[in-house]
């Protein structure tokens, strides 16, 4: 939609230069650079090593040894199945969250926004030694309800599963349901249109693309996620952990690399499902008029008891482990102790500084990349626009494990022109700003797909530059979405493990993989005691910057009032 | 002029990356520096390197510990670029993986007389100066609950009572899982292991994908019975946990802890001197302190097992294994286990 109105007048001003066609493709190439290589050459390695044999020989031998395998197709069949489930109930549910808090008017919205952003704040091993700890057969609920519930298996996976995608489907449908037009409800009411019709034929059509685009993210979270099958998936096998046991089980990168590519089919397919419904994305107009909330108790009374649900099975997953951190031996001795706080993993708290300095990079960088991402690949004409947008959502799904093997094939390797990054604290950085690129990418499109056209064009053809356009209109509107990007690539730099266990470097080692590491050890305790300390970490910082851009604010008003 | 802005604007965020790059130290060894990988657990390091810095206070040794797996992936993917000069106590059924070997030198520390023939490599490729044996991690409290016996070894883990409480490693992902289920096979003998595991396996109620989870999963209680290593199980007792250490009558399984040097290691003299050190009696004396298996001859009057847990006559529960075979058979053991067994 946005594309002829931009690309028309940049186009008119270099025609005596450039054709428009040259300036489309040179913009697209600088956007595309870091893409090929931090995406595309890591997945290409990956790809190689699935159709290389040893000997020289090119072939497809390793899938046809693959598929042929009953395994294989059990371990395919649950990973569907389960992702499946998964996602309905994720974005299901975060639907109706962010309806909650965007489209009513609940009590204490910004606690309840608070805390389904929790599981973002701890590594999601940590959340799934929660759902361990509440629901598991020597868990809470067994002990003093004396049930006999078993969650090891499906149910483990897709509870702690919807846990782990909730926040991420909120976040993209939160930005979707945050921008209404009254116009349009007004219009439906006076034609007559009751409350839920006015929600099926209004709301829900507005919000299309942020569903489509939830549902997108929450299945290729759920068919990479690791850690929670790993621990609640008992024998139930899936291909996250079926790569596992082919890469760090048996040193099987061909096979390993086989389930990456065949891994990445599902989403290639969802994507293009995805464009294929989402041509017509409804905007804002530049004459909306802001959508005025009404309390209505029928609506926010069921809604609150909803939300509190929600936020009570979240806080009691991760508050558990916290709680376990702080007894002497969970969950034989309650008593309260402190002991767990002194860390015995070398370099022990200098963990903490090198995931702080890894994910301030990762969020300056992640913030730069994903926005200009975005709006580039808004400005382009379709076919370069299309490529682009798969180039830039293809990393949801790749596994860490995969896209971290792919980064040492590509980088450690002396012919590769940045193979001084191998080792360093930056590649990490790197490694999880391109990891995580497709939902911040998401995150920066839902926003942008939201300003009409209108108001840029309006802009341009008073005479503003490109420049005082983007940066008068198109980026205060997406502000809110920026601000939302470094957050998420701070947060998913402290707590990320599997892509960085093949980066990781003596002296660098963040502190989510000494998580891991005490949690291989069977150190449950100490794990769950620094899991707390990186959850207290983010929190504060998350509350600093928010600190400060009020401060800012104030400080800025008020120099404009004086 | 509005090319200049689109430049501009496209300027920026490019300038900010640059000169974030230029930024990055480049972080490699420097002289008297060296990187050693290991899959040791992190106490015991943290103890071996204050020792190491005391017997050569010129070297700085640079950690980086992953679990065996994991290292293993890390190890071939670096393949014939290696960032470490050593490689410290990883299980030898992983380096004996002929593509680890190929990206390692013979080198014979000094000493190497003192450590026996079947903890050392004929080609001068390792030597294993330590191990770990396999071990059942019993929760007590779990057994009493549930009206358990407690189990003896494997043969008492085919009781039908058990159904449900045993957690096992699972062999395709896990050493540990592995080197039980080699030492069930080669314990009795071809098919009559085999018609073994497959009893077992109707009461194992998951096989977990790392070969410390068992132990952890005993420990909090979730299982009455995990197979696991003798390490994670003295660490669960020592922790407190309502937790026994059974090693199995029929003999433990074991597994070696190599020791190697990287072959085009950077930092080749000071690689050297530390594994001599590995060998050394101070290093000798500490592992007393944290392993039930030691392959240094002239050790064994200076490291008793000192944990209280650990049986005095170990090295007779030892169950004989073959590593060589044990290594040549292990895609046709894995493929036949993963066949008739899991997925059965």
């Amino acid at each position: 939609m946005s594309t002829d109105f931009i690309a028309e007048p940049m186009a008119r001003s270099f025609r005596w230069r450039f054709g428009r066609g040259q300036i489309e493709i040179l913009i697209a190439l600088l956007a595309a650079l870091p893409l090929v290589v931090f995406v595309l050459y890591p997945l290409w390695m990956i790809l190689r090593e699935s159709i290389h044999h040893p000997d020289g020989r090119w072939g497809l031998d390793y899938y046809d040894l693959y598929i042929r395998d009953p395994h294989f197709r059990q371990a395919l069949f649950n990973t569907l199945t389960v992702s499946f489930w998964a996602t309905l109930a994720t974005v299901f549910i975060a639907f109706g969250y962010a309806y909650a808090l965007k489209r009513t008017k609940v009590p204490g919205k910004w606690l309840w926004h608070s805390v389904i952003l929790l599981p973002l704040f701890a590594p999601s091993l940590i959340q799934a030694l929660g759902v361990q700890f509440l629901l598991g057969r020597n868990g809470i609920v067994n002990r003093y309800l004396g049930t006999d519930i078993d969650i090891y298996g499906f149910w483990g996976i897709l509870i702690s599963n919807v846990l782990y995608g909730l926040p991420h489907a909120y976040l993209v449908l939160s930005v979707a349901l945050s921008g209404a037009d009254a116009r349009l409800y007004d219009a439906a009411k006076m034609l007559g249109a009751g409350g839920f019709k006015r929600f099926s034929s209004v709301t829900l059509p507005a919000a299309r693309y942020g569903i489509l685009s939830a549902i997108f993210l929450g299945f290729a979270i759920n068919i990479s996620e690791f850690g929670n099958p790993m621990v609640l998936g008992g024998d139930y096998n899936v291909l996250a952990t079926e790569i596992y046991n082919q890469v760090a089980g048996q040193a099987n990168f061909h096979l390993g690399a086989v389930i990456g590519v065949l891994l990445l089919l599902p989403v290639l397919l969802s994507v293009v499902a995805e464009k294929w419904i989402a041509r017509r994305q409804t905007t804002i107009s530049a004459q909306a008029t802001p959508y005025r909330l009404e309390r209505s108790w029928w609506v926010d009374g069921p809604m609150l008891f909803f939300l509190g649900g929600i936020a009570i099975a979240i806080i009691a997953v991760m508050g558990v482990v916290v709680v376990a951190s702080l007894t002497r031996l969970w969950p034989y001795n309650l008593s309260f102790t402190l002991q767990h706080y002194s860390l015995d993993v070398p370099g022990g708290y200098g963990a903490l500084w090198v995931s702080l300095k890894m994910s301030l990079m990762a969020a300056a960088i992640g913030v730069v990349v994903a926005t200009m991402g975005a709006l580039i690949v808004q400005k382009l004409s379709s076919r370069l626009r299309q490529v682009l947008y798969l180039l830039s959502v293809v990393p949801a799904a790749v596994p860490g494990m995969v896209l971290g093997l792919g980064y040492v094939l590509a980088f450690n390797n002396l012919s590769t022109p940045v193979y001084w990054l191998y080792g360093t604290v930056l590649l990490l950085s790197l490694c999880t700003v391109y990891h995580y690129h497709a939902q911040a990418f998401l995150i920066a499109t839902t926003g942008l797909k939201q300003i009409d056209g209108g108001l840029q064009e309006a802009s341009q053809t008073l005479g503003a530059s490109m420049l005082h356009t983007t940066r008068h209109v198109t980026l205060p509107l997406i502000g809110p979405a920026m601000l939302s990007i470094s957050m998420f690539y701070f947060m998913h730099s402290m707590v990320t493990i599997s892509a960085l266990i093949f980066l990781v470097a003596p002296g660098t080692t963040p502190a989510a993989i000494s998580v891991l590491l005490l949690n291989d050890a069977g150190n449950l305790p100490q794990a769950a005691a620094f899991a707390t300390i990186i959850m207290a970490a983010i929190i504060s910082v998350i509350l600093t910057v928010k600190g400060l851009a009020w401060f800012g604010g104030r400080f800025l008003r008020q120099r404009r009032v004086g | 002029m509005r090319f200049k802005s689109v430049a501009h604007a496209m300027a920026l965020p490019m300038t900010l990356m640059i000169f974030g790059l230029a930024m990055i130290s480049i972080s490699t060894a420097h002289a008297g520096e060296i990187t050693v990988y290991t899959s040791l657990e992190e106490p015991e390091i943290a103890d071996y390197l204050v020792a190491a810095k005391k017997d050569m206070p010129d070297i700085k040794v640079n950690v980086l510990r992953l679990s065996t797996g994991d290292l293993g992936a890390r190890i071939l993917s670096e393949g014939n670029h290696p960032r470490y000069d050593v490689i410290w106590g990883w299980a030898l059924t992983n380096m004996m993986d002929p593509r680890v070997q190929g990206l390692l030198q013979p080198y014979q520390p000094k000493g190497l007389a003192r450590v026996p023939a079947r903890f050392k490599d004929p080609n001068g490729k390792w030597f294993a100066p330590t191990g770990y044996m396999a071990a059942l991690c019993v929760n007590t409290d779990r057994l009493k609950r549930q009206g358990l016996p407690m189990p003896t070894g494997w043969t008492d883990l085919l009781n039908p009572v058990y159904k449900g409480e045993l957690v096992m490693p699972n062999p395709a992902s896990s050493g540990t899982g592995y080197l039980q289920v080699v030492s069930i096979l080669q314990g009795l003998g071809g098919e009559k292991g085999w018609d073994f595991l497959k009893q077992l396996n109707a009461n194992v109620a998951q096989y977990s994908k790392s070969g410390s989870r068992p132990c952890s999963m005993a420990s909090t209680g979730e299982y009455a019975i995990g197979a696991s290593s003798a390490i994670v199980a003295m660490q669960a007792v020592r922790q407190g946990y309502p937790v026994k250490m059974v090693i199995p009558r029929e003999g433990a399984g074991y597994e070696l802890e190599a020791n190697a040097l990287a072959a085009g290691s950077p930092h080749q003299h000071d690689a050297e001197r530390f594994l001599d050190w590995t060998i050394s009696d101070d290093a000798a004396r500490l592992y007393g302190k944290y392993k039930e298996i030691v392959g240094i001859e002239s050790a064994s009057d200076v490291s008793k097992p000192t944990s209280g847990d650990m049986p005095s006559d170990v090295k007779k529960m030892l169950f004989p294994m073959d590593f060589n075979q044990s290594m040549e058979t292990r895609p046709a053991t894995l493929a036949r286990w993963q066949k008739e067994i899991e997925h059965h």
